[in-house]
């Protein structure tokens, strides 16, 4: 039985970051009970028509602000999952949580329902940074989450920072990355900031107020990160991620982003929310108001799982685009990379016939290893993942 | 019909200045054509022509007229090409006529093209009837350009008819100028057979359909015909005229002007200015003027994708069916692969070949930087020519090269004067005087090298003089130049495909320039890519391409992977419209960066 991820899209926020282009929200807040309600109502709606059981692995409520929901509204989803589906004992329920947003007494709340893993928005400890980013809190506040958090009981807490600023430099970012060590995190993913069309970033870009930074600026404060996180004693496991061991020696890797790399099965609810189930992939509508009613209504002609009835989009994935996406997110795992036998049993079909020629030339450029079972990029190729998944989609 | 009410007349005009809509006006009102079949601007039948604004290819229409004499007369309206590239074109759809609506932008006045085909058409001997077109327009001051005019050619400035084509206004008066000036034919009726080719067109089921003015005698449609400089024979598949469609007639005779459609394959077989007659044993004198069209431009045309060559071949074989002027021949390129080198009238004729390929054709083509025919003196006394930079022999071997040189006239207002001898100066043109055909208007007159003037300097002419110049140039003769071959090397290969012809004074420059706009213009790889530029066999110029450090895509937030790929999808994409030079990609507009090299 294929194990499967459940994802649950949080799209509120009470103030939208400036570089924020994701499928989110403010001034809804009060629109949190209905759409709680609308999310039960769609994870039924697949649990009661689904075939067979879903065994979930996984459950990852993100957002916007997933720590915008109450204690309570939490359970309620949660519930709703584990009676649609069957969720294995040990499942990582992750909550992503913004540093202001929390207190002691939620983090305990949400540690007794079963929420085992934190994801915490931290993205800089800079105040001029924080500032351009349009993060609500300051680096005192995630100091203060953190423990929080450590208070509560959660032993794989993991936490996001953006390096790649407008006027950044290599010696800010080597501060912001050693204040975030300094939280003691489990688990650290490190984004390279874009602009993204649309936000406000973007528009004082056009108007030429802020700069990106260029693209030399911006791998030498990877490949800084790569060496000093490695010293840290955390392990580079997918492009962006890096994960600590826990006492049993266990790689506290995301369970439910592995899922995704893997190209494995996921359920998406909520606004917004992507799947990938029975070889469909499946988006929701993007408004909360929409997808509420969507769900207030039931239409009278049912829809094929994974669809529901605030689907917006579904595309059946067939076998050639399958192998490209399983490239693409496979090659992102940089120890685990892309097995040959793992890939000859899911396609039935070997890497190197699927794509002839292409490995070997890769190789030569110094931007994948083979080692004969497996493929994966080099040092070089890992900042350089769009050469090499270019060949593969 | 005699020739005593027969009339043959072209337009005359510079582009824009209401050639085409002038003729839709005569068809409307002798009713050729009914307003509802009106497409504006009937005798511009290609896309192209129409968007571009301009007559590529001649065409004629017969129409028939009764004048305020009450009297129906048979008049032949030839349209003639209005750009400077097939001034040989022109002067052969002018012998056809005897006489030249002249028409000029009441509001734009006098341009160089007015003058250069005022200039044909009085070489011609046409009768003149001068026209100010567009009277409507706010900015019109039509009796200021009504004198110029006068003064131009020496009439008084009350005999200028002054217009609105768009309107309609006065095209009557226009028909009568032309029943009443201009002279009827006066071909001997009774002579051999005498027609001139004018124009020509391939039909798919006639074959080359070839436009004629029946100068002397007559022909019937059984008769067997013969091309009197190519030496071909045929017997016509049709005969008839155009009204504006071809409408199949028995006979063709003295003075008029109608098609032979004969059934040759190709529209070489039937060149503009040949002569056709009966097939005989003496013939009678061909009709003065015919030449053999001579390209004077010159450019590689490679396909994108190296399988589309044989689509670039057939495209190119249809097209010349159509153009006689347009020659090619395959070429290869160490860059660029399979391709042709193609030699062009002007950069005009090159430019319409180019959007022909991909609009009509649909392919993705590679167009490398114009060169022109230079001629090369070896140290062992042989002379070679050569129409790409890279087959330059070795400088060692060369004796001199010879470039062709053109006249040139820019006709300009005179508050331009200083901007215009820059460029030109900048161009090593060599000024020769100037002329003031009208007031406030300079015509310069100048020398200049045919390469400097294909890059770009027309463009140049426009931005220099808010669009107010215009130029007409005519080849002068090869010259012995200080020319020396800039090579550009990537990754340290020469780039075939990227080399120039150059100045030895100019060559440490446009050396420079051409480095550092490539620089910029060929994306980070994975490694560093130096560019040199080296002429006479030193390098001049060297800039490197630093390696690519970082390309990778964030995470995909919330498993939205189908974003993530279609920028990798955009990504791949991109990289097909490069060219793989050794190992480096090369995108498209390097290779022209040759082109811009003069804004600099």
């Amino acid at each position: 039985m294929t194990e499967t991820s459940v994802y649950i899209h949080i799209p509120f926020c009470t103030h939208r970051c400036g570089y924020c282009d994701f499928n989110t929200y403010e001034g809804l807040a009060a629109l949190i009970p209905a759409y709680v309600d609308a999310v039960v109502k769609e994870i039924r709606y697949v649990g009661e028509r689904v075939l067979g059981p879903v065994v979930v692995q996984s459950i990852f409520l993100g957002g916007g602000t997933p720590s915008l929901l109450s204690a309570a509204q939490v359970e309620a989803i949660l519930r709703a999952v584990g009676e649609a589906f069957l969720v294995l004992p040990g499942c990582e329920i992750t909550l992503e949580a913004n540093p202001g947003t929390v207190t002691s007494g939620y983090f305990r709340a949400l540690r007794s329902l079963g929420v085992n893993r934190i994801s915490m928005g931290v993205q800089s400890s800079r105040p001029q940074e924080l500032t351009i980013l349009e993060r609500e809190h300051d680096f005192g506040a995630a100091i203060q989450a953190m423990k929080f958090c450590r208070e509560a009981g959660f032993q794989n807490v993991s936490i996001d920072l953006i390096f790649g600023l407008p006027a950044q430099q290599l010696a800010h970012w080597q501060r912001v990355l050693e204040d975030g060590l300094a939280l003691n995190p489990d688990h650290i993913s490190l984004y390279a900031l874009s602009i993204e069309h649309g936000t406000p970033m973007q528009r004082m870009f056009s108007r030429g107020l802020i700069e990106e930074i260029d693209q030399d600026a911006a791998a030498d404060m990877y490949e800084w990160s790569m060496n000093r996180l490695a010293e840290a004693g955390f392990c580079h496991y997918e492009i962006s991620n890096w994960a600590k061991r826990d006492e049993q020696n266990h790689l506290m890797a995301s369970l439910h982003n592995l899922q995704y790399w893997r190209n494995q099965p996921y359920l998406g609810f909520g606004a917004g929310a992507h799947g990938y189930f029975a070889n469909v992939r499946t988006v929701g509508v993007l408004a909360p108001g929409s997808y509420v009613a969507r769900m207030r209504s039931l239409p009278v002609r049912e829809r094929a799982i994974p669809r529901t009835p605030a689907t917006a989009a579904a595309k059946a994935v067939d076998r050639q685009d399958e192998i490209g996406e399983t490239m693409m997110m496979g090659l992102r795992l940089l120890e685990e990379g892309v097995s040959r036998p793992k890939f000859l049993a899911r396609f039935d079909k070997d890497l190197d016939t699927a794509f002839p020629g292409v490995i070997r030339e890769l190789e030569k450029q110094g931007l994948l290893e083979d080692d004969g079972e497996r493929i994966r990029l080099s040092r070089r190729g890992r900042v350089l993942g769009n050469r090499v998944f270019v060949r593969f989609v | 019909m005699s020739q005593e009410h027969i009339r043959n007349f072209c337009i005359i005009a510079h582009i824009d200045h209401g050639k085409s809509t002038l003729a839709d006006r005569m068809l409307q009102l002798t009713g050729t054509i009914s307003d509802r079949d009106m497409q504006a601007q009937v005798l511009d039948t290609m896309d192209l022509e129409r968007e571009k604004g301009v007559t590529i290819k001649a065409s004629a229409v017969r129409m028939a007229h009764t004048a305020s004499d009450g009297r129906v007369y048979e008049l032949n309206l030839i349209d003639t090409p209005g750009h400077v590239d097939f001034g040989y074109e022109v002067s052969r759809a002018l012998m056809a006529c005897e006489g030249a609506v002249l028409v000029v932008d009441a509001s734009q006045g006098l341009e160089a093209q007015t003058l250069a085909n005022l200039y044909l058409a009085l070489e011609a001997d046409l009768e003149i009837i001068p026209v100010v077109n567009k009277i409507d327009l706010p900015a019109a001051r039509p009796d200021e350009v009504a004198e110029e005019i006068a003064a131009l050619i020496g009439v008084d400035a009350a005999t200028v008819l002054q217009i609105s084509a768009k309107e309609g206004t006065g095209v009557a008066e226009v028909l009568e100028a032309v029943i009443a000036r201009v002279p009827p034919p006066a071909g001997d009726e009774n002579a051999p057979l005498r027609a001139l080719v004018f124009d020509s067109h391939y039909d798919s089921y006639k074959g080359v359909v070839a436009y004629v003015r029946v100068v002397d005698g007559g022909l019937r449609h059984t008769d067997e015909l013969h091309h009197i400089a190519t030496h071909i024979t045929f017997k016509p598949v049709e005969i008839g005229t155009f009204a504006p469609d071809m409408r199949p007639a028995a006979e063709l005779k003295s003075g008029e002007v109608g098609y032979i459609a004969t059934g040759l394959k190709t529209v070489a077989e039937s060149r503009v200015g040949d002569t056709i007659t009966h097939k005989a044993k003496d013939l009678p004198h061909a009709l003065p003027g015919y030449r053999e069209p001579k390209p004077m431009v010159f450019a590689g045309i490679y396909p994108v994708e190296g399988e589309e060559y044989g689509e670039l071949k057939d495209a190119l074989e249809k097209l010349q069916l159509n153009d006689a002027s347009l020659v090619y021949q395959p070429e290869t390129s160490q860059a660029l692969n399979f391709g042709f080198r193609c030699g062009f009238l002007g950069m005009f004729h090159m430019e319409i070949i180019q959007e022909r390929l991909e609009r009509e054709y649909d392919l993705d083509i590679i167009v490398t930087a114009p060169s022109v025919e230079y001629e090369v003196l070896m140290k062992d006394g042989k002379t070679i020519t050569i129409e790409s930079p890279a087959k330059l022999p070795d400088e060692g071997d060369i004796q001199e090269i010879r470039e062709p040189w053109m006249t040139l006239q820019i006709y300009t207002p005179t508050e331009f004067y200083g901007p215009v001898m820059e460029l030109a100066t900048k161009r090593r043109g060599i000024y020769l005087n100037e002329e003031y055909p009208s007031h406030n208007r300079v015509q310069l007159n100048y020398e200049i090298p045919l390469s400097e003037l294909i890059i770009d300097f027309f463009d140049g002419l426009k931005s220099r003089t808010k669009g107010y110049a215009s130029m007409d140039y005519h080849f002068k003769e090869y010259r012995a130049e200080d020319l020396t071959k800039l090579e550009v090397l990537v990754n340290n290969e020469p780039v075939d495909a990227l080399a120039a012809i150059v100045h030895k004074d100019h060559a440490f420059h446009k050396g420079q320039a051409l480095v550092s706009k490539l620089k910029d213009l060929i994306p980070r790889q994975l490694f560093v890519v130096p560019i040199q530029a080296s002429a006479s066999g030193r390098i001049i110029s060297r800039a490197n391409v630093k390696a690519v450090r970082k390309d990778v895509l964030a995470k995909c937030y919330g498993g939205d992977i189908t974003r993530k790929k279609k920028l990798l999808e955009k990504q791949k994409k991109g990289k097909k419209r490069m060219k793989m030079i050794g190992s480096v990609e090369i995108p498209q507009e390097a290779f022209l960066a040759v082109l811009r090299l003069s804004d600099e």
